[in-house]
């Protein structure tokens, strides 16, 4: 599964940068490395929706304070 | 300062990157951009195409991937290396072409090792149909007198890896899965269609928020802005765009020859091999095209991310900035948002254009600095980062017995992972720099004058004769990783 965080600079000051290593600490803490792969990505033209995340192909807003919720519907609940 | 340009290519790429940051400095970039066309390619009278729309339309097209964003009118794509279809020519040459030294001899070789019937004789020599050549070559190598040229279109000869490819209409398509953001294509290309995305707007939105951005500029820095332009004057011209601080990535570097001589020793007890890891189109050549032989590449991160790690040990809510000679770096950056390095990555080019735009000029600062070994300083050129490494083992007054493999430029580095992936690689080590004599030869750099080895190797002389290990000594007191993870 590929998951791809927006690091242009608008979704840079919502917080992508904390939500990267949110998403590291919960892949890894669920073992899931092997399954998932965090890729960055230029500015996604989306700016009004940051931080933009898009699973797959699949595009998802997402904050530093529901990162948690999203890893677990949108990433857990796929594999 | 008046600069002097290579061709009219890098001027106009140039050129668009001084107005866009101009509008992006002023928070204008938005409501002002479809100017920036207008403003390049006044008047009525083309230049170097057709007519001025269509040079218009090339610079909006330059302006769109100056921010980041893909060319107009092609499928969104990873990749940094973009086309700009627009500058596109097509290039309407046939690959193989017969030339006025045909003697239109008796042997007629050409014919006979021709398996599709292309080659027929009408006005005295032979004549290739451009319809049946499947562009094998036979009749090339077969002619003895040399006389049909090989005119294969320049970015697909300049490539590597084989990821340049024509859509039906002869514009040129570069293949993702293949391509390894090495640069080459962009300064080869002869109409300029082939260019590289930019952070350059993202970084100037940052500094314009107030964030703590950091730049960190590359080895290859040293003469890049004239002789007598210092890292200490870069620095202070730097931090007059709004950059909290500049580090030099020689101090990173430094970094990586204490680890990777470390690993190096461990790989050689084993018996193993070991490649660099500090060049990212290596990197991607490795992962792309021989992934067999990831285990033998280097765990030590790039001087990049280890110059990042260190800021951020020393300021957490450091922004780093990479900005180098380099185009695969930007790469590197989205592939490596995991290890907490470098958040963007810039080019020579686009630091000059922010100057310009800021009517900032190096030369009018004063400033001295040295962060990193003279080891350091010569890991953007081939042969350094080996150097570095086995500077370390005399530093600590051991001897260490490895062959080493100085892989120069990518037709180098793909031989010698061909050899080791085949386990006949006679080398230990490998250092594999995708461009021609280093980074000092990258496709981004803004001095490509003659003169510009001489500049920065009188630079580098007046720097001091630290060792490689005595300078990371100076950091014990700051944590971090020097592994990837």
């Amino acid at each position: 599964m590929l998951v791809t965080i927006c690091i242009g600079s608008s979704c840079h000051l919502k917080g992508s940068r904390d939500i990267i290593a949110s998403l590291e600490r919960l892949v890894s803490l669920h073992g899931i490395s092997d399954e998932v792969e965090l890729t960055g990505s230029f500015c996604m033209g989306e700016c009004a929706k940051g931080v933009c995340v898009k699973v797959d192909d699949e595009l998802f807003s997402v904050s530093p304070a529901t990162v948690e919720q999203f890893f677990n519907e949108q990433i857990l609940g796929r594999i | 300062m008046k600069r002097q340009f290579g061709t009219d290519i890098n001027m106009i790429k140039y050129e668009v990157c001084v107005e866009v940051a101009k509008l992006a400095f002023a928070g204008e970039l938005e409501t002002r951009r479809d100017e920036i066309p207008y403003t390049i390619i006044p008047g009525n009278t083309p230049q170097w195409r057709c007519c001025v729309y269509r040079e218009r339309e090339i610079v909006r097209q330059r302006v769109n991937l100056a921010e980041g964003r893909p060319a107009i009118g092609t499928k969104a794509n990873k990749n940094i290396v973009q086309v700009l279809p627009a500058a596109c020519e097509g290039c309407p040459i046939n690959r193989f072409s017969v030339t006025s030294s045909c003697q239109m001899c008796m042997a007629k070789k050409c014919l006979g090792a021709c398996n599709f019937g292309a080659i027929t004789f009408e006005g005295g020599h032979a004549n290739i149909d451009p319809k049946k050549c499947k562009e094998c070559g036979r009749c090339a190598e077969a002619c003895p007198y040399n006389a049909i040229a090989d005119l294969m279109r320049p970015c697909k000869r300049s490539c590597p890896v084989d990821a340049i490819t024509m859509d039906e209409e002869n514009i040129v398509a570069i293949d993702e899965e293949k391509c390894i953001n090495c640069g080459q294509c962009v300064i080869n290309c002869p109409f300029g269609a082939i260019t590289d995305k930019s952070f350059m707007v993202d970084v100037i939105k940052l500094i314009n928020s107030g964030a703590k951005v950091y730049a960190m500029v590359a080895p290859a820095i040293s003469g890049q802005f004239g002789v007598n332009v210092t890292n200490g004057m870069i620095r202070e011209a730097v931090k007059a765009l709004g950059f909290t601080d500049m580090y030099e990535v020689s101090l990173g570097a430094d970094f990586v020859s204490k680890n990777e001589a470390l690993e190096l020793e461990e790989h050689v007890k084993e018996g193993k091999k070991m490649t660099t890891s500090c060049c990212p189109a290596f990197v991607n050549m490795i992962k792309k095209h021989f992934p067999q032989v990831l285990d033998a590449m280097s765990t030590t991160v790039s001087p990049m991310t280890a110059t990042g790690r260190l800021i951020k040990a020393m300021d957490p809510e450091a922004v780093c900035v990479f900005i180098g000679p380099c185009i695969a770096k930007k790469g590197e950056v989205i592939d490596s948002i995991t290890y907490g390095g470098a958040d963007y990555a810039m080019t020579y080019e686009e630091l000059a254009s922010m100057f310009e735009a800021k009517n900032i000029d190096p030369a009018d600062f004063e400033g001295e600095m040295q962060q990193g070994s003279v080891f350091g300083m010569e890991f953007s050129v081939s042969g350094g980062v080996t150097n570095a490494v086995l500077s370390t083992f005399k530093e600590r007054n051991e001897e260490i017995d490895v062959k080493v493999c100085r892989a120069n430029g990518a037709l180098e580095c793909k031989k010698a992972l061909m050899m080791l992936k085949a386990g006949k690689l006679p080398e230990d080590f490998i250092e594999g720099m995708a461009c021609v004599g280093g980074c000092v030869n990258g496709p981004a750099m803004i001095n490509k004058s003659r003169t510009y080895m001489k500049d920065r190797n009188t630079q580098i002389k007046q720097a001091d004769s630290r060792g490689v290990l005595e300078n990371c000594a100076k950091y014990d007191d700051l944590e971090f990783s020097m592994v990837r993870k």
